[in-house]
């Protein structure tokens, strides 16, 4: 039973660490925009196609 | 020497700056406390000084906002109207509840040269509107600061990173509060169990400080926005939503620490965390629904380009900041991109897309000569342009504008709604007290628990939340099907309205004309006729050569030579070495009486009579026929002539109209409608119909670009599209019966809970999830506003654009 004394503090770091790595990924702006990124598989084009210049091509 | 009295910090040697307040003058350490010290006092709020219980932040440390008097930024944020006063919309960090928009507006209309002061709650934005040579707009942005907001000026940049600091750390302590909530619930669940089946002191206690060590980053981080809100309500002296909050969880908390001291019997860490966690749930759902409802203004304003390539004087580009583009300067736009402001085309026509601006989903040809608006995307490219207008002064800032002011006009019943929030706290307050004395008579074990239910339960978020959140969902939905609403008033109106009155002109016409009738007078058939007119036209940009154009074939064969046009007459010109003459019947024969047509003759001989008329928009027959079925009368007046206003009446079986009016006609027939009983709407172009819509109960504007910017309505239909109305009336309709059922939930709710929660039959936790689902109910019931109806064809935020702007 005493090895719940161990456990219980282990766990509350192991939140802690949880808590570190989501606030790093708050931080980088993984969690900025939810919307979008499912849209992206649904379009066929990875870029969008070149706009057309007048530029002579090489 | 001696503390500065507003700061709180030493005053220097030497300096003796004195500030009065209360008729009392106090010693300050530099002229910025002094300033705020004053300041505060001669808003009557020097209890402040009083009630504080750490000193205010250091005045001087109040950003320098001079740089806003800079001319260049002015462009960008600043629109001067016609009457010569200035207006700037700003995002405001900090705001929270009513009482924020009552103190911005007490602090800041009684300013010298401050005319308006109009506060968005949950946009976070504000409006103002001074008169520049009275007052500066640094003053007022330092006045801001002062109250302890920190003011934004509205410019796509700021208006980002604002949102999306917002937006990332209420995530974090949204996070931060559930994880606490899982863990402190996890040990009261052991404890739980203990107290039943029985629990050694100490493992109960280890339990217990565990739950306290948990519990404490989410009461200090999380909950931190309900502890500064309530610190704010207590200062402007208006208990909000935030109070009774803040109060709950400090004294959940606190009695929970003390009982964990001295091994007490009951500790609430589990509620404490929970009753976070679920308010900021629904606080966050809040936020992202704010948020998207600031998606069309932010879609809009994010149009305007940052850089653009400005032609110098030796003939070279530039690439230069649009704000500092000055009216005159050549601009060149390249293939594809996007015109950074209004201007006049240089170069030689092009086509451009105004999708985004208008919802005309064609591609428009610009001519020489003609305007380019901000906001449009150049099709085929390189283009030059020769900037006309810049900054907020672009037809793109102008709709922008429009769109923001509409969002920030606050109906009056919400003003009713806030005052009633404010009155139901301190009944609230009252009622926890009553209830926590009556129970100390009774059983003091059970006082504390109760009391703190009544707190919890009857927070009246859903009760301020029932009307805006409905009617902010309500004009983002429209936005995007481009109906703008523009006043306060305008969706309750459009319900109520039960006369709608059109102007014809612009408005149920198209300022097209379309051919109706030939009649040939030779054997040269109607076709030949049409063709032989159309090369006459050819080069014409006049409304009947286009209609001529239109109906004749698409490249009719042969070239008229030596086209020459005779002002207010016709054009002549020599096809196949015949003298051909398009005009007025006397010019094109001589001796014929003029009948309105237009007539084609060979040699003075006639050869077709024309008969034109105005060409409907196309959804105009629908719209009047959807307003009937609707039960709606409808009517024409118009200033044209009887005639023609007879025959557009009769093609959209509209019985009741009148011509020739002029605009104290057209005025007099609205206050005899009035007079009626109706509620009258007026559907007019915006400009040339001005007086007539400022009469109306419910004004609505049609017209694209620049008409807009002038437009006093109260709806705009933006993308020139008559049908708009009719699904704004079915939005309308709608959002009436959502904001009812709100209103009705929330009462219901709270009359239901109060009464159960004093008399002891709610605990805490459940209170805690009462609370927040009656919030989140009457947020996710808001949300159902335009659901399941299709969406304009052309829209802001529709995902090909979203894709588009991503994969860029």
């Amino acid at each position: 039973m005493n090895i719940i004394f161990a456990l219980i503090p282990l766990s509350l770091i192991l939140v802690a660490l949880a808590l570190w790595a989501f606030f790093w990924g708050v931080n980088h702006a993984q969690f900025d925009d939810l919307d979008t990124p499912a849209l992206i598989p649904l379009s066929d084009d990875s870029a969008p196609p070149p706009l057309p210049t007048d530029a002579p091509k090489p | 020497m001696g503390a500065c009295f507003h700061c709180g910090e030493s005053v220097p040697e030497g300096v003796s700056f004195v500030a009065s307040v209360a008729g009392q003058r106090h010693p300050v350490c530099c002229l910025g406390c002094a300033a705020a010290a004053e300041w505060i006092s001669s808003l009557g709020l020097q209890d402040y000084y009083r009630l504080r219980d750490t000193p205010a932040a250091r005045a001087s440390a109040v950003v320098d906002y001079s740089a806003w008097e800079r001319p260049q930024l002015q462009r960008m944020y600043v629109h001067h109207r016609a009457d010569g006063s200035a207006e700037v919309s700003l995002l405001l960090e900090g705001i929270r509840c009513a009482a924020c928009s009552w103190l911005l507006e007490r602090a800041l209309t009684p300013m010298a040269g401050v005319r308006e002061v109009a506060v968005n709650v949950p946009g976070k934005r504000v409006r103002i509107v001074w008169q520049p040579g009275q007052i500066a707009l640094q003053a007022v942005l330092g006045a801001v600061a002062q109250l302890g907001y920190v003011p934004h000026p509205l410019n796509r940049e700021s208006l980002d990173d604002v949102a999306g600091r917002e937006q990332r750390t209420a995530l974090k302590r949204l996070v931060v509060a559930g994880l606490g909530m899982m863990q402190a619930m996890m040990f009261a669940i052991i404890l739980y169990a203990g107290s039943l089946e029985g629990i050694e002191p100490a493992a109960r206690d280890f339990f217990r400080w565990i739950g306290l060590l948990v519990t404490l980053p989410v009461i200090a981080y999380s909950a931190q926005p309900f502890f500064a809100g309530a610190m704010r309500e207590l200062r402007a002296r208006r208990p909000g939503m935030d109070t009774p909050v803040a109060l709950a969880l400090a004294l959940v908390f606190i009695a929970s620490a003390i009982e964990t001291l001295r091994g007490g019997a009951h500790v609430y860490f589990d509620s404490a965390s929970m009753f976070v966690f679920l308010l900021l749930g629904g606080r966050f759902l809040e936020m992202r629904a704010r948020h998207n409802s600031a998606d069309v203004v932010d879609a809009l304003a994010r149009l305007q380009p940052a850089i653009a390539e400005r032609r110098t004087s030796d003939g070279r580009l530039e690439s230069v900041g649009v704000h500092e583009l000055e009216i005159g300067d050549k601009v060149v736009v390249a293939d594809g991109a996007i015109v950074p402001a209004d201007g006049e085309l240089t170069s030689v026509g092009c086509r451009v897309d105004e999708s985004l601006l208008s919802g005309e989903s064609k591609p428009l040809l610009r001519r020489q000569g003609e305007r380019l608006v901000a906001g449009s995307v150049l099709l085929d490219g390189p283009a030059e342009i020769r900037v006309e207008r810049v900054g907020s002064d672009t037809t793109l800032s102008a709709i922008v504008r429009l769109v923001g002011r509409a969002q920030q006009q606050r109906p009056r019943w919400t003003r009713y709604g806030d005052r009633a929030a404010s009155f139901f706290v301190s009944a609230l307050l009252l009622a926890a007290s009553c209830t926590a004395a009556i129970w100390l008579f009774i059983d003091p074990s059970r006082a504390f628990a109760s009391s703190l239910s009544v707190l919890v339960v009857a927070c009246p978020c859903a009760f301020a939340l029932a009307v805006p959140a409905a009617l902010a969902r309500a004009v983002a939905v429209l936005a995007q099907r481009g109906v703008l609403v523009l006043t306060s008033n305008a969706i309750e109106n459009l319900v109520r309205v039960g006369h709608f009155v059109f102007d014809k002109t612009g408005t149920l016409t198209q300022r097209q004309l379309e051919l109706e009738s030939i009649r040939t007078f030779t054997e040269v058939g109607e076709q030949q006729c049409l063709d032989l007119a159309a090369r006459l036209e050819a080069g014409s940009t006049h409304p009947i050569a286009a209609a001529l154009r239109a109906a004749a074939n698409p490249s009719p064969e042969g070239i008229a030579l030596d086209i020459g046009s005779v002002r207010g007459c016709g054009v002549q010109a020599d096809i196949e070495r015949r003298r051909y003459r398009l005009g007025t019947p006397a010019f094109a024969t001589p001796g014929l009486p003029d009948d309105g047509s237009v007539v084609l003759a060979c040699e003075g001989r006639l050869l077709a009579r024309f008969t034109l008329r105005e060409a409907l928009r196309s959804d105009a027959a629908a719209l009047v026929s959807a307003l009937q079925a609707e039960g709606a009368s409808i009517q024409i007046l118009s200033g044209d002539s009887p005639d023609r206003v007879a025959s557009v009446a009769a093609r959209l079986g509209v019985a009741d109209f009148a011509a020739r009016l002029n605009p104290e006609q057209k005025l007099a027939h609205l206050a005899a409608q009035r007079r009626a009983g109706k509620l009258v709407a007026v559907i007019g172009d915006g400009v040339n119909d001005a007086p007539a819509l400022a009469g109306a109960d419910l004004a609505v504007a049609i017209g694209s670009g620049a008409d807009l910017a002038q437009s006093s309505a109260d709806i705009v239909l933006a993308g020139d599209r008559l049908g708009g109305l009719v699904e704004a009336r079915q939005i309308a309709v709608s959002t009436l019966r959502i904001m009812r059922q709100n209103l009705l939930w929330s009462f219901v709710y709270n009359a239901l809970c109060i009464p159960l929660a004093a008399a002891g039959w709610v605990p805490p936790w459940l209170a805690a999830i009462g609370m927040s689902l009656s919030s989140i109910a009457v947020i996710a019931n808001s949300l159902r506003i335009g659901r399941g109806r299709a969406r304009a064809p052309v829209s802001v935020t529709d995902a090909p654009n979203v894709l588009k702007a991503v994969t860029a």
